[in-house]
């Protein structure tokens, strides 16, 4: 369920080769990313970035998130809701 | 997009362009030179990528500061990170910029295509998704990052515990922004005017920690976002506040920053990590209270207490003046290397590694010489 994407990671690309506004090669760039699917139980969710990138995303600092909210994602771990949650 | 488009709009930033001229010209009788510092590596990113410092007047200099994560990292621990790499058994995990860092023989890098096992993760959960796949290897994930991914290695630690992993540590080099800001403003070799706050940092530690700065250093600071618009604005709030003698923390970012930050991290970081007395930082030296470390109750999963480290301190190479670039002394086209021996594909300094670094964003973007044309 981690879904990272291995494309250019083993190479070392810098973030101008990655196609996105941010290249989460370096896990200190912030990322917007779309909630699909929560696991409550664990706090963790698989969201997407703007790109359609699937990732794990741990959510125990903004829970409850429910599918369809944007998260500032930063290495992995969402910090802030983008939006008020409806 | 929202979020997005809407603070990329051409004619709104050359508005906010033009107020900004025209606010500098109201506070800049006699003549004055106005050097702002943008703290975070996004930042210098965005201003770079959006060509946002050719829109404003030629006194107003942008001034790159530390925060970029990669760049602060010292050579002595990229080699002892390398050490534990070469440890029989370990499987050595860390963020992909951070592979490519020189240290003093090579990087992480060089030493993966000597044999070691080194894998880049996107976030310390990676890591321990491959302590749990590998149960008879120990996996090591080097923690880089200010309080941006300092909550994630955080959460990650309590979640090893929570499920048991004997075979998973971490080898802490996170930093906090306030003690080299501190550094900076008591630094006689720089004079600022004002500060352009970080932006994600303040999600986690929120507006209050930079209250200092124009209370103790009577500078304002804007806390800002990445898009064009953000940086514009937050220059122009900052140049406002000079002009009508104010001084105040500002939040420019609030549809992502609230005031308190995010409190859950906050209690998370607190409850895993605990202040180093020191921390050595690439170009700066060492800082008090600067770096975490795990704290007591995580000490069966500190890196450094489980294995031999090195700890040896090495001095950055003579050609490479990144410490002067972090302190925003000189600019990266100032550098006696930049562009020539040291360029993103082979890098001798850190603020070439990070696309965040100073160095590289030059570079990236085209500024293989003087600052701008004098207009």
């Amino acid at each position: 369920m981690s879904g990272a994407p291995a494309s250019g990671a083993e190479t070392g690309v810098s973030g101008e080769a990655c196609g996105s506004q941010h290249c989460i090669t370096c896990g200190d760039d912030g990322v917007s990313m779309t909630v699909v699917r929560v696991d409550a139980v664990r706090a963790l969710a698989l969201c997407a970035d703007d790109d359609g990138q699937r990732e794990t995303v741990e959510v125990a600092l903004v829970d409850p998130v429910a599918p369809g909210d944007r998260l500032l994602v930063h290495a992995g771990t969402a910090l802030a809701h983008l939006e008020p949650t409806p | 997009m929202k979020f997005v488009d809407e603070f990329r709009d051409a004619d709104l930033g050359r508005a906010v362009a033009t107020e900004i001229v025209s606010l500098v010209q109201s506070i800049s009788r006699p003549p004055r030179h106005f050097k702002l510092m943008e703290v975070c590596g996004g930042h210098t990113h965005s201003i770079y990528k959006y060509g946002i410092d050719d829109l404003l007047p030629a006194n107003v200099e942008l001034v790159h500061g530390p925060g970029c994560p990669v760049c602060v990292i010292p050579m002595g621990r990229v080699d002892d990170g390398i050490a534990i790499a070469h440890t029989d058994g370990v499987i050595f995990t860390c963020f992909g910029d951070m592979m490519r860092v020189p240290g003093s023989e090579g990087s992480l890098l060089d030493a993966k295509a000597a044999g070691a096992d080194i894998r880049m993760v996107y976030s310390p959960l990676d890591a321990l998704r491959i302590a749990k796949q590998n149960p008879d290897r120990e996996v090591v994930f080097f923690a880089i990052g200010f309080e941006t991914t300092a909550p994630s290695t955080a959460l990650t630690l309590k979640r090893a515990r929570t499920e048991g992993l004997r075979n998973f540590s971490v080898m802490c080099s996170h930093v906090t922004i306030v003690p080299p800001l501190r550094a900076l403003l008591e630094s006689p070799d720089l004079r600022l005017d004002g500060f352009i706050g970080p932006g994600h940092v303040s999600t986690v530690v929120g507006a209050r920690p930079f209250q200092f700065i124009p209370a103790d250093y009577r500078k304002p600071v804007v806390i800002a976002g990445f898009e064009p618009l953000d940086i514009l604005q937050a220059i122009e709030m900052i140049l406002r506040q000079l002009a009508t003698g104010r001084c105040e923390v500002e939040n420019q970012y609030k549809r992502v920053v609230p005031y308190e930050g995010n409190l859950r991290a906050l209690e998370v970081m607190a409850e895993v990590f605990e202040l180093r007395p020191h921390f050595e930082w690439r170009g700066l030296g060492f800082i008090s209270h600067s770096g975490l470390k795990l704290s007591d109750a995580y000490a069966d999963l500190d890196t450094e207490v489980r294995f031999s480290v090195p700890g040896v301190r090495v001095a950055d190479p003579k050609a490479c003046q990144c410490g002067e670039v972090l302190k925003g002394v000189i600019k990266p086209w100032e550098c006696k290397v930049f562009g020539t021996a040291c360029t993103p594909e082979r890098p001798i300094g850190t603020c070439m590694v990070s696309s965040e670094g100073a160095c590289a964003a030059y570079y990236n973007f085209g500024r293989f010489a003087r600052e701008r044309e004098v207009v």
